[in-house]
């Protein structure tokens, strides 16, 4: 007993000089930008205006059919996969260009990094900070919709509910990802919002439409328009909720046909690990650039 | 306490350090003296790993390069000036860095209360006046109670009295045996903090020397701004340093520290090289080395 | 009660005397072939309790009761019980293992002579549950079907009728089926039927002149298939999830002279199909007050339909409120009759007069819906922003509006009151609520666990780490 209390003692007098756990450091980040972000204005508009929409569409889809209204969850679904594919991402994108970038402009970057942490474990515990801010913000915004949908159309579709808000937080945190990476590359903030909503807008239209006209034009085949579209983090993330909730993609017409017949129940896997994969590379190829960067 | 070989860091084609090489002992106070640009904060950057560079550096043994994060334990930091959230609350603040520091939030308070803190948990960042933010700066620096201290011009934004609460601290700190290292560009300071003063210059060692062989007098030292009429202020500095004087440049004229008896020393090294002097101020008045502030 | 039936009942209980026991008793079926032969026409044969095994053919009209409790098993050979005689009533049994093959067709019940009932009875393990060939004036009430655990295509229908005029089917309940299908047979009467987890719901061909009341069709590849049957009414039907390969709500294959009304059309791939219906000159389909709501397509039609008229209908979220299979326009249907046209929650005009009625006529013109019937790939970015940035392009830059698919000159400003027939009532709202509840509580558990902001000065009067 004595040795074991001797031991403990002597840790912690070494501890005390050294620097703090890899995921102990990250975490202190994660709450500190945490409690910076809900704080902050950014968030409290995001979430009043993802609430107030989801809200809006659960509750106009849903109006002039009276009981009926419970056949009407596939159709709320299909309208608040719109407004999430506008609006997640614009959010998460954004928030992930001003980390990094914010405080390197600010120049508290400089004194973060003077403290005993690493400069992955910074990048980290931003991430995991702004994620729980996202999932709060969108899980505010999908409880009160639920709160609707019980209301009006009463419990059809619960487990597809939860899915698409699950499919949701992967693809606010593929966009947190890319955004991160954006902003470790940015000097300015300016520069990393500006290339956020760059990447936003070709994501969410450009990219459709590129691949819509060159459809129409090349006459691609369904095999390689939907490759094409499977690069879209949004598409690939529509298609993931629309085949939980379908249990296939035919509502897609022949391309989603396609996949459903080509690969069958594997193409729920496919689609999640194509969100995870934005998610899991671009945070991977953003702790890199970061740790490997000369400057502040 | 601190080793450092061969220091190098560009930005670009410009070396800002070049080639630095020197160690602390533990205990030692370090001054780094130079004008703005010499690369004294670069250096700085270098030493705590916060910036990636060419050469070798270690505090207290451990490789700020290789063990970035364990060598930074060993080291409180306080920059120019605190940047941090302005949003955040003092109290929040000090609890975050605790908890990187892993330290408890009774030491934390207890910090606070050494830099004369306490009560002002509620105030956000952004209305602490320069002084306050400093010692906010300091309490974080001390909250692991490291053994070694680096601090990069701390007093440079400061008026007199907050120069002067600053400086005390760092006396008391130097007298409980921490290593500190610090950039200045203040005579007074390095008088009153240093055992040893290296003097950079175009992010190279010029000397390594002390404060009294800088300033080799138990006379008082006044910093006397020279305004020159035509010459270049940097042909100017070069010429009065191979004369031995302190200089430094800050861009309002050449700033020389001389004894106070000797004030026109300077101005006469000049005319011996044909430059013109065009007005002189003295500026305050400066103890002599070991004096009590 | 008569003696006979006493009497019956005892010599049963002596033929059954060596294996009796329990209600799984199991027995050869020749028991209760023994005790047809015995009874008299007309006769009511209580069947005991057991599980009476093989294949039982009626020639006889008595009334065989099981009373719940009987059970008969075919052993998965054949058509279990035949009736070949008119006037038979089969009650309260269970009927199970048909045959497996599909030649010969087998089935739970055949029924090849008129004036049969078949009430109360659960068909399981089937490959057709109930088969009429030729039964006219047949009741079928209450039974509940299942088939064979087979894809949809290689199941029975649960129920059929062949050349079977003047029957009643209502009430019964088919889940896991492939049709309930009608072959050439008129004058029926089909009402509160479920039909679900099966291919069509309710499936006509060539049948006429019938009425088809309350039915609730739901979770199969097509509701309602009418095909080239003439003279038929859908009554407060329910149509809601079918969505197969074809996935309509109501389909009409050269159909003429349909009413439709009162109907609920929900959440099906297509809510209406119409293909060449009506299909000859002077006959008509009407719609008229039903719902269709939240499906993909509300109403697609083949290019040449023509002659419905559409009023006071509720168009209600439907991805595409009307298209046409491939290129085409629906101009030469009529869609408000008397000045009253349907509701379509799209119609973005207004009702400055308060008639009701909206002040300009509704003419959708989706561009992405025109794409669409020359591109069908790009069903690939429907419910994308992708999609309503085509739409909004087109209602900015009129030059590349398509035609309207329609136009209903005279739109109702409100969704209209549809009195429903079938209405469920509290479906689970509560699970609904727990996951918002629960959503909530997840945001303001991580507010509260990330974001507490413990606060120093805490630490000086309470100490502690």
């Amino acid at each position: 007993m004595t040795t074991l209390a001797a031991t403990a003692e002597l840790n912690s007098i070494e501890s005390s000089a050294l620097a703090r756990s890899f995921t102990g450091g990250m975490i202190s980040f994660a709450r500190r930008e945490f409690r910076d972000a809900i704080a902050s204005k950014w968030f409290v508009l995001y979430t009043l205006a993802f609430t107030v929409l989801a809200v809006g569409v659960s509750f106009l889809s849903l109006s002039g059919v009276g009981s009926q209204g419970f056949a009407g969850f596939g159709r709320t679904a299909a309208g608040l996969l719109n407004l999430i594919m506008l609006v997640v991402p614009l959010m998460a994108l954004t928030a992930g260009a001003g980390s990094i970038a914010g405080e390197r402009e600010r120049g508290t970057l400089l004194y973060l990094l003077a403290q005993p942490v690493s400069r992955t474990q910074v990048l980290l515990g931003k991430y995991l900070g702004l994620a729980g801010t996202l999932v709060c913000s969108l899980c505010i915004g999908f409880g009160v919709s639920a709160g609707v949908l019980a209301w009006k159309a009463g419990g059809v579709g619960v487990g597809a509910y939860a899915m698409l808000v699950a499919f949701t937080v992967l693809l606010a945190l593929a966009m947190l990802s890319v955004g991160m990476l954006i902003s470790v590359v940015s000097r300015k903030t300016t520069v990393a919002t500006g290339l956020a909503l760059f990447i936003w807008l070709s994501l969410v239209f450009v990219s459709d439409l590129g691949l819509m006209a060159s459809s129409i034009l090349f006459k691609l085949r369904v095999q390689e328009v939907f490759g094409l579209a499977l690069l879209n983090p949004l598409q690939a993330f529509k298609m993931a909720v629309i085949v939980n909730m379908n249990a296939s993609l035919d509502v897609l017409g022949p391309v989603g046909a396609y996949a459903s017949l080509t690969f069958g129940g594997s193409l729920a896997w496919i689609l999640a690990s194509t969100l995870v994969l934005w998610m899991v590379v671009p945070l991977g190829l953003a702790t890199l650039l970061f740790a490997r960067r000369g400057t502040v | 306490m601190i080793h450092a070989t061969n220091i190098t860091k560009r930005f670009g084609r410009v070396r800002a350090v070049s080639n630095v090489s020197f160690e602390i002992e533990p205990g030692e106070a370090l001054a780094l003296w130079g004008s703005n640009g010499a690369g004294k904060t670069t250096l700085i950057r270098c030493l705590l790993g916060v910036i990636r560079f060419r050469g070798r550096a270690s505090l207290g043994g451990t490789d700020v390069r290789r063990r970035g994060r364990n060598a930074r334990a060993l080291a409180g930091y306080v920059p120019q000036e605190l940047a941090f959230h302005d949003d955040a609350r003092l109290g929040s603040a000090m609890v975050f860095f605790a908890s990187l520091r892993c330290v408890s939030r009774a030491r934390a308070a207890e910090t606070l209360d050494t830099v004369g803190l306490t009560g002002h948990e509620r105030k956000r960042v952004r209305d602490l006046s320069g002084g306050m933010k400093q010692r906010l700066a300091l309490a974080i620096a001390l909250l692991s109670d490291p053994p070694l201290i680096i601090l990069d011009e701390p007093t440079s934004n400061l008026d007199a009295a907050g120069r002067g609460e600053v400086v005390e601290m760092l006396q008391r700190l130097r007298r409980a045996g921490k290593t500190l290292l610090f950039a200045s560009h203040r005579p007074d300071e390095v008088i009153s903090l240093a055992d040893r003063v290296l003097i950079l210059e175009g992010g190279k060692i010029q000397r390594d020397t002390t404060p009294l062989d800088l300033w080799p007098t138990e006379k008082p030292v006044q910093v006397v701004r020279l305004y020159l009429t035509m010459a270049s202020e940097e042909h100017a500095a070069q010429v009065l340093r191979e004369a031995g004087h302190a200089v430094h440049l800050n861009g309002q004229g050449l700033c020389v520290a001389v004894p106070r008896d000797r004030k026109a020393e300077p101005i006469h090294a000049l005319a011996m090289q044909q430059i013109e002097v065009r007005d002189i101020e003295v500026l305050d008045d400066v103890p002599a080395p070991g004096e009590k502030l | 009660m008569r003696p006979a039936i006493l009497a019956i009942l005892i010599g049963l209980l002596a033929a059954v005397a060596p294996v009796a026991g329990g209600a799984t008793q199991r027995a050869s079926v020749s028991v209760v072939a023994d005790l047809i032969e015995r009874a008299a026409p007309g006769d009511e044969i209580r069947v005991p309790p057991g599980v009476y095994e093989g294949n039982l053919v009626i020639s006889k009209p008595i009334v065989l009761d099981g009373n719940g409790a009987a059970v008969f098993d075919g052993l998965g050979k054949a058509t279990v019980i035949e009736v070949i005689a008119d006037g038979v009533t089969i009650r309260g049994c269970t009927i199970r293992g048909s045959g497996e093959d599909v030649t010969g067709e087998p089935s739970a019940i055949r029924v090849t002579a008129a004036n049969a009932t078949i009430d109360s009875n659960t068909i399981e393990d089937a490959l057709f549950g109930i088969d009429l060939q030729e039964a006219p004036n047949a009741v079928i009430r209450n039974n509940t079907i299942t088939s064979k655990d087979l894809d949809a295509g290689r199941r029975g229908d649960g129920i059929r009728l062949w050349w079977s005029h003047g029957c009643t089917v209502e009430g019964n309940t088919i889940r896991g089926s492939r049709d309930m299908v009608f072959w050439y047979s008129e004058d029926l009467r089909i009402t509160r039927n479920t039909v679900a987890d099966s291919r069509y719901g309710l499936h006509f061909m060539y049948s006429h002149n019938t009425v088809l009341e309350g039915n609730d069709l739901y979770d199969n590849s097509v509701g309602i298939y009418l095909m080239y049957s003439n003279g038929i009414t859908l009554r407060g039907n329910r149509m809601r999830n079918n969505r197969g390969a074809s996935g309509y709500g109501i389909g009409l294959k050269d159909c003429d002279d349909i009413t439709i009304t009162g109907n609920a059309l929900l959440a099906n791939r297509v809510g209406v199909y119409l293909d060449n219906s009506p299909s000859s000159i002077g006959s008509t389909g009407l719609f008229e007050s039903n719902m269709i709501a939240f499906n993909e397509v509300g109403l697609l039609a083949t290019p040449n339909t023509h002659d419905n008229v559409f009023t006071r209908n509720a168009f209600i979220e439907n991805e595409q409120p009307a298209a046409t299979h491939g290129r085409g326009r629906l101009v030469s249907n009529t869609f408000a009759r008397d000045g009253a046209g349907n509701y379509w929650s799209d119609y973005a005009g207004f009702d400055l007069d308060g008639d009701g009625f909206g002040d300009v006529a509704y003419e959708p013109r989706s561009l992405f819906g025109a794409m669409l019937a020359n591109e069908p790939n790009l069903r690939l970015f429907v419910h994308s922003p992708a999609q309503q940035a085509i739409e909004f392009t087109a209602r900015a830059l009129p030059e590349l509006r398509p035609e309207p698919t329609l136009v209903d000159s005279s739109p109702l400003a409100l969704p209209p009151t549809i009195e429903l027939a079938i209405v469920d009532s509290g479906i689970g709202g509560a699970r609904m609520g727990v996951l918002a509840v629960a959503l909530l509580s997840a945001a303001f558990g991580l507010v509260a666990a990330m974001g507490s902001d413990r606060r120093l000065t805490a630490q000086h009067t309470g100490g502690g780490a």
